[in-house]
């Protein structure tokens, strides 16, 4: 059968049940065959005895240490919502009244980037959202942790990051990047993940604070247990910042579930799509 | 030019996201929150493209001309997730959706709800990402 035959309504149904029986049917159609792995249940996963996945389980472990692996999604922020939204604001994820110390330049080009509404920014053309912008769209994220290597495979754009724990220091940079190069160690149960040969193109969120190729970020993963995370990422660049500061960003986890391909095609566009 | 059609959508209290702003451009920065539009007709094209679907449709202008319209929708991870596919619509298929327009004037609308012709609301759910997970 396919979708659009299961579709077709039956008659006289009010109009609320008909949404809530089209979008049952749909659903159970597009994902209960486990359509492009949408619903699909993911190993490993500790179930509660409805066969939920238990969220509150403690976090699991490799190597004596927590594993991340999993694919998670932002907890968006208890921001008012907003009728003309401009995207991701990482003052959201700092606390109430909190300053980000920004040089006379930076705040100009700032206040430039959030007046014009974040037009310009370079996910507009399908360019990466970097850090710590990437974890900042409800997109999926997902960590795939080995002993030497943490990788992050973000739904987003099909962009990925490499996190070397194999002991390897920070490299020496003559070709900055967009993500920048990333190592990482355990303190304690707290991931820290160091990162610096960024380039400057990238803003840190879509009202477009602004960072030099001198950043370099700390973020500090802590699974809290099986389905929450939390992550404090440090901005450190002196030739924007007049300090390092930090924000908040805490995960769910997304167990039974799947990334989808996301190739970003820059020609979208009314201007660039034959219409008819 | 716009059309401006009263149609009353049926009252279903399905609550739409009325705010659409997009991992890929700002909303703010290319649609007009205070100018919302009603469009009617048939659908010419459904384009399933990442960062977002293109929905066209063919609207009678006043003088009884067919103008195609583009109307932006969520991106397709985000739609398959709410249950929709690229067979959601066909062309031919009778719409009407609203939404808001865009700054510049074209013929390019932000859409928000997508209601077939015996009131059934299509794409529903959209968020304010273009590819965010339910």
């Amino acid at each position: 059968m396919t979708v659009n035959t299961l579709s077709r309504p039956p008659r006289g149904l009010s109009p609320l049940l008909l949404i809530t029986v089209v979008a049952g049917v749909l659903l159970g159609t597009v994902h209960g065959a486990g359509a492009q792995w949408v619903t699909y249940p993911t190993p490993h996963t500790p179930r509660l005895a409805n066969g939920k996945p238990n969220l509150a389980a403690p976090a699991p472990r490799l190597n004596g240490k927590p594993d991340l692996s999993g694919i998670w999604v932002r907890v968006e922020p208890p921001a008012p919502p907003d009728p003309n939204p401009i995207g991701p604001n990482l003052k959201d994820y700092m606390p109430a009244g909190a300053v980000i110390p920004l040089r006379p330049a930076a705040e100009r080009l700032y206040r430039e980037r959030s007046t014009k509404f974040g037009a310009g920014r370079p996910s507009q053309r399908c360019l990466p959202h970097s850090i710590p912008d990437a974890m900042l769209p409800g997109a999926l994220i997902k960590f795939v942790q080995n002993p030497e290597l943490t990788i992050l495979l973000y739904e987003e754009f099909n962009h990925y990051r490499q996190i070397f724990t194999d002991g390897r220091p920070l490299p020496a940079v003559s070709q900055p990047a967009w993500f920048g190069y990333s190592v990482g160690k355990w303190e304690g149960d707290t991931f820290v993940v160091q990162t610096s040969g960024f380039n400057d193109e990238s803003w840190l969120d879509d009202w477009g604070l602004p960072h030099t190729e001198a950043m370099r970020t700390i973020e500090r993963f802590r699974r809290t247990d099986f389905g929450h995370m939390q992550m404090e990422v440090t901005i450190d660049d002196p030739e924007a910042y007049t300090k390092p500061w930090s924000a908040i960003v805490r995960f769910d986890l997304r167990p039974d579930t799947e990334l989808i391909e996301d190739i970003c095609d820059n020609e979208t566009d009314s201007a660039h799509i034959e219409a008819k | 030019m716009r059309q401006r059609r009263a149609i009353a959508l049926l009252g279903v209290g399905v609550l739409l996201v009325a705010t659409r702003g997009l991992a890929h451009h700002s909303f703010a920065a290319e649609y007009d929150n205070q100018k919302m539009i009603t469009l009617s007709g048939a659908v010419t094209k459904l384009v399933w493209r990442n960062p977002h679907a293109h929905l066209f449709i063919d609207v009678k202008d006043q003088s009884g001309t067919l103008i195609n319209w583009d109307f932006e929708l969520n991106g397709p991870n985000g739609l398959l997730r709410r249950g929709w596919t690229r067979e959601s619509l066909k062309p031919g298929d009778q719409v009407t959706v609203n939404g808001y327009l865009a700054r510049d004037g074209s013929h390019l609308v932000n859409a928000v709800a997508v209601t077939m012709g015996d009131g059934r609301k299509i794409f529903a759910g959209s968020s304010v990402d273009g590819n965010t997970t339910p």
